[in-house]
């Protein structure tokens, strides 16, 4: 919301309404307990191994498959890794992918959208087959693709899931800039010899903060889970590294044995984490409407 | 939430709470199985499309063969179907192989048998497909040059039940039995050569066979000598075989229809099993500590041992690390870092056996020599760093480094690190588990070993023989033995994979004193050549060697039995019988 304060003052922009933006958000409790899961999940993966120190890096086939105790908390894998701390282990590479891979779609969808529907006509018709071209091919088959043909590594993926997830993002982006662009202080601005960066910059990139800032959250989400997907049909990161899907796929072995620990972490992680972003997301869109203000 | 997300995160929930939940469901009852038939369950992602038995390597893979057996049972039938690898004389055409003194030539005398029509098997129905294949030899699946039929100099008809065949030179006749007259089909002559040359035939035959909707139907199918016909036969994968009431060779089919069902995938399979409608699958070595559940559902657990050796080539002609595989202390110091015990015990649930060398440790047998089966590099990463420090490498930053080039060999600049990386088969979870304890292990010997996993046909692909200037020689491993890497004929020779230029050399591995045994073991009656072929190559270390997994770990439904399952990778319904 940076913005919101750079541009205090202007018309259409959001700064006024920041203090009851945030009153708002915090009167949504499944958005509350969104932004308390994530804060939680961010502790656990990046503060957690300070605290609960594990080797992650070499196997111990003599500790496999352990049920949870006192050495090992939530038990050993089929390689004995702690469960516990490959859960923390893998989180990072499951948060710091989806985080990463959401923002830069973000980014990239919200550039593509604002030029598209700021500049219109054919400009505006190029970029948007561009982008219906690219919805019409499932990401997942182009990440499963990529996988297949390079050796998937963190900064692989947020590149990759990045560059397969900004379509929605610019569609919506567009979709504020038509009518951002014809409002009388953007005209202004062409009319006194602002130029068209200049009035994108200034006026139509903070004008969709709320819509970017929204759809930032599901971005995060919707990564999260491809990033869980592709782990799942094992074309994810590598050995010795992994993430939460990738854990599930390697527990589903044990589906039919008594070795919970294998999925239930993992399967649990994914499931809080991403409803959590979807209820943040869901309680700053309600934030952001002006139109549901009392 | 939007319509279409609140869909994908109901999905994604409802998706993983099925697996959550998964552990906690319970099996579904078994189905009682029909006594005249039996539901075997194929390899997975297999579809069978091909009954000729001759053809492309394309057509004739191990399970397409199999089928083909059943329909036109071969000369000489040598398998593990009884036990141990020996020629099956109640599955085989032939009843007696008589070899020259000088070990030139052969003479077969065929059983007194007879094709479907009532027409009899003669000497002329095995020249048939002896001329068949001296005339298309570079297109027959079995054909490697320098072998069969190359080495076959003439065919001579005696009468009717003689023939013989005569050779380039003597050769082992352990070795011609297993590995080269087995590969012979008596084919019907009288209803398959319908005129033209033999080119024009196989031609004829080949065409007629790509045909997979007529094989139920089309007449030219139903001369048959095996205990099998061909009931139904879907695009789709699926199979039915019928007894042929005609046979009148020694195994009699004991179940009169044979259901042979396609999956997409081990884990459909398993499913099947789980519902009781497969009576002959198999499952993942992974679920050995499930084995209770399968038996509580009336199955035996059984691994199915095969014929076969386990191995990640080195690519000696990598630019980056072909200098380095080169050195016989660095392969040594690899060999040193694999725990093959470990790795067979707890990775593969005691289903798999260390393997030290080239000949399958799976069966015993007369190939083997002593210092294969004593390991000549036992684990201990100790020793392995101890190799590298003594060959000038410093381990910098938890890898192995070149300080002093000219301890570290010819080529090896200094600088170098000891870094490799595998591509290795997908799809496997006992194989990921494997490679993660092998990049653990070496980690400790200051090796780094990374992985790249890709679908087996790929790794095939992008690890071919290859010169250090071609771009596609940048791979430094490859593993594509989840089930085995090489599954041998009865003979072990290992012509195609050591032999420098061997067909099926993937690492350019060259060893002139191995050439020399190899040739040996297959023109030698003694199996000293193969045994010191075993040996030389235990110690020379042309690959890393591996776990021996077996073939499949069968699940055989309780009353079926009547049968070895045969290590040569093959199945054979007539030997299937319910007991119970």
């Amino acid at each position: 919301m940076t913005g919101g304060v750079e541009t205090a003052g202007r018309p259409g922009l959001v700064a006024p309404f920041r203090a009851p933006l945030v009153a708002r958000f915090a009167r949504n409790r499944l958005a509350i307990a969104g932004l308390v899961v994530v804060v939680l999940f961010l502790l656990f993966c990046f503060v957690g191994p300070l605290v609960y120190s594990t080797d992650q890096t070499h196997t111990d086939l003599t500790q496999v498959n352990l049920a949870p105790g006192g050495a090992h908390w939530l038990g050993t894998d089929a390689v004995g890794h702690d469960e516990l701390g490959r859960l923390m282990y893998g989180g990072r590479v499951s948060l710091l992918v989806g985080l990463a891979a959401g923002i830069l779609a973000t980014v990239i969808g919200t550039l593509w959208g604002a030029v598209a529907g700021y500049a219109g006509g054919w400009v505006d018709a190029v970029m948007m087959r561009v982008v219906d071209a690219g919805i019409a091919i499932p990401a997942l088959f182009i990440l499963l693709v990529v996988s297949a043909i390079t050796t998937p590594d963190t900064a692989g993926l947020i590149v990759v899931l990045g560059l397969v997830s900004w379509l929605v993002p610019s569609r919506l982006v567009r979709a504020e800039t038509l009518t951002l662009k014809n409002r009388d202080y953007v005209l202004t601005l062409r009319a006194t010899g602002g130029t068209h960066g200049r009035a994108i910059a200034r006026h139509i990139l903070p004008g969709s903060v709320s819509t970017i800032v929204v759809a930032a959250t599901f971005q995060v989400a919707d990564a999260i889970l491809l990033v869980a997907y592709v782990s799942y049909l094992g074309l994810g990161v590598q050995p010795p590294s992994t993430d939460w899907g990738g854990m599930l796929s390697a527990g589903l072995t044990a589906a039919y044995s008594d070795r919970w620990w294998l999925i239930v972490p993992p399967g649990l992680a994914i499931i809080l984490v991403v409803c959590a972003f979807n209820a943040i997301g869901d309680g700053l869109r309600d934030a952001f409407d002006v139109r549901g203000r009392g | 939430m939007s319509p279409a997300r609140t869909r994908l995160v109901a999905g994604a929930v409802v998706s993983a709470s099925t697996l959550l939940l998964a552990g906690c469901s319970g099996s579904s009852d078994s189905s009682s199985a029909s006594r005249d038939s039996i539901n075997y369950a194929l390899p997975a992602n297999f579809t069978p499309n091909w009954i000729l038995p001759i053809g492309t390597a394309a057509h004739l893979n191990t399970n397409n063969r199999s089928i083909a057996d059943s329909l036109w049972e071969r000369l000489v039938a040598y398998d593990g179907s009884t036990g141990k690898i020996a020629w099956n004389k109640k599955a085989s055409i032939a009843t007696d192989a008589d070899f020259a003194a000088d070990g030139k030539s052969v003479t077969m005398t065929l059983g007194d048998r007879h094709w479907s029509d009532g027409q009899p098997i003669t000497s002329r129905d095995v020249q048939f497909w002896f001329d068949l294949i001296k005339a298309n030899k570079t297109e027959w699946a079995g054909y490697t040059p320098g072998q069969a039929p190359d080495i076959w100099t003439s065919f001579k008809t005696v009468d009717d039940r003689h023939f013989t065949i005569t050779f380039d030179k003597a050769y082992n006749s352990e070795w011609m039995l297993a590995n080269q007259l087995s590969e012979i089909t008596p084919l019907p002559q009288h209803v398959w050569d319908k005129g033209g040359d033999a080119k024009q035939v196989w031609k004829n035959l080949n065409d007629a066979a790509k045909n997979i909707s007529g094989y139920a139907s089309d007449p030219l199918w139903k001369t048959i000598s095996g205990p099998y016909s061909v009931k139904s036969f879907s695009t789709s994968g699926k199979v039915v075989l019928t007894e042929n009431k005609k046979y009148d060779g020694g195994e009699k089919p004991g179940i009169s229809t044979v259901n042979l069902l396609p999956f997409t995938t081990a884990d459909a399979e398993k499913n099947a099993v789980r519902s009781g409608s497969v009576d002959y699958g198999y499952i993942e070595a992974t679920d050995l500590d499930q084995e209770e559940s399968f038996t509580a559902q009336g199955y035996e657990v059984k691994p199915w041992s095969g014929w076969a050796i386990t191995y990640m080539p080195y690519n000696f002609n990598n630019p980056a690390m072909g200098a380095v595989f080169n050195q016989l202390y660095a392969r040594q110091a690899v060999q040193h870092s694999i725990d093959q015990a470990s790795l067979a015990k707890v990775v593969f649930n005691g289903t798999a056996v260390a393997g030290y060398g080239p000949i399958p440790q799976g069966q015993t047998s007369d190939f083997i020599s002593s210092e294969q089966k004593t390991n000549p590099y036992p684990f201990s990463t100790d020793t392995a760093r101890t190799l590298l420090t003594d060959h000038g490498w410093t381990e910098q930053d938890s890898v192995m480094t070149c300080t002093e080039p000219a301890k570290c060999g010819e080529g090896i600049a200094e600088g170098t690190k000891f870094e490799m990386q595998v591509l290795s088969q997908s799809g496997s979870t006992v194989t990921d588990n494997m490679m993660s304890a092998i990049q653990s292990s070496l980690a400790k010997t200051g090796i780094k070993f990374s992985i790249k996993t890709a679908p087996v046909n790929s790794v095939l692909s992008q690890t071919p023989q290859c010169t250090s200037d071609q771009p596609i020689c940048d791979w430094q491993l490859s593993f594509f033995g989840t089930a085995g890497s090489w599954y041998f004929s009865a003979f072990p020779t290992g012509d195609s994979l050591f032999q420098s230029k061997g067909g099926s050399n993937f690492g350019n591995y060259s060893n002139p004193e191995v050439d020399k045994l190899i040739s040996a073991s297959t023109t030698s009656n003694s199996n000293q050549p193969i045994q010191d072929y075993s040996a030389a190559l235990a110690q020379d270390l042309p690959v890393i060697w591996l776990p021996e997994p077996v073939y499949q770990v069968s699940v055989i439904r309780n009353g079926l039995g009547g049968f070895s399952q045969d290590s040569l990778a093959n199945f054979h319904p007539a030997q299937w019988k319910w007991t119970s």
